[in-house]
């Protein structure tokens, strides 16, 4: 897997725990249950969000911010050939390719970065 | 659905191999047969979990979890392990207990709110840490989990 999208994957999965918990049945669960101290988290888990942002390639990083103004998700998985940003078929070369996550892709429709799900 | 509904006989292990919190993580990761880069980010992904405060629940039960972008489906996994091993749990006592549950960011029947309720619902039963205790078969397991976290 292409290094950057490593990046954006962990980017993009930390900003759900984050938003997660902002959301009130899990932050109910995670605070009731695992004892979690919800605004501690949140700082927590968008600092390190920060710090990973700062570690993304310029051009990279200028796409990712232009995606993240308009849409929830910046990367998006492709799962049976299908986009799930706009639920789009991506093109059909980079959805058979070998290893289809050793480059950084974008969808032709949506713009967000791709991630392949085997 | 039912509790025992979300496990395959190839996701429970009744004699886990890890020595440490990390190691059993790995070990679970490792029981859902997804590819190394994706087994690596959800590792990640955990720890990071974990750092925002031990799934150990107490009573020697943990519940790892977290959404990725590298599943597909909502997946579960149980390890055990009988010497028990550090995992910074609520109570400072030893984890022999392992529920792991990873699910993607959408999914189409929202399961993994409930699923992680039900685990720790059933987690809380004054009889579960003995009754995982005595199970000696992953079909054994299935059915403790039918009887009790449906």
């Amino acid at each position: 897997m292409h290094r950057q999208l490593g990046l954006l994957l962990e980017i993009q999965d930390l900003k759900m725990q984050r938003n997660g918990l902002a959301d009130g049945s899990l932050a109910d669960l995670e605070s009731g249950v695992f004892d979690i101290e919800i605004a501690d988290a949140i700082k927590s888990l968008e600092e390190k969000v920060e710090q990973l942002e700062g570690r993304l390639d310029r051009r990279i990083v200028a796409r990712y911010r232009r995606i993240a103004r308009t849409a929830s998700r910046v990367v998006v998985p492709v799962i049976n050939g299908i986009c799930y940003g706009c639920f789009v078929a991506v093109a059909r070369a980079s959805a058979v390719e070998a290893d289809r996550n050793s480059r950084v892709e974008t969808c032709e429709q949506c713009g967000c970065f791709l991630y392949h799900v085997d | 659905m039912q509790l025992r509904d979300f496990f395959s006989l190839r996701s429970i292990q009744l004699d886990m191999v890890a020595k440490t919190k990390d190691e059993a993580l790995r070990e679970l990761v490792g029981y859902l047969n997804i590819d190394r880069r994706s087994r690596e980010i959800l590792f990640k992904m955990l720890k990071r979990r974990e750092k925002l405060g031990s799934t150990g629940v107490g009573r020697g039960i943990a519940i790892p979890h977290c959404r990725s972008l590298v599943i597909k489906r909502l997946r579960v996994a149980f390890g055990r392990k009988p010497e028990g091993l550090d995992f910074d749990a609520i109570d400072g006592q030893p984890v022999h207990y392992i529920f792991l549950i990873v699910a993607p960011p959408i999914e189409v029947s929202n399961q993994y709110l409930p699923v992680l309720g039900k685990i720790a619902q059933f987690s809380k039963g004054s009889g579960a840490p003995s009754a995982l205790a005595e199970v000696e078969t992953a079909s054994e397991f299935m059915d403790l989990l039918g009887a009790g976290g449906s």
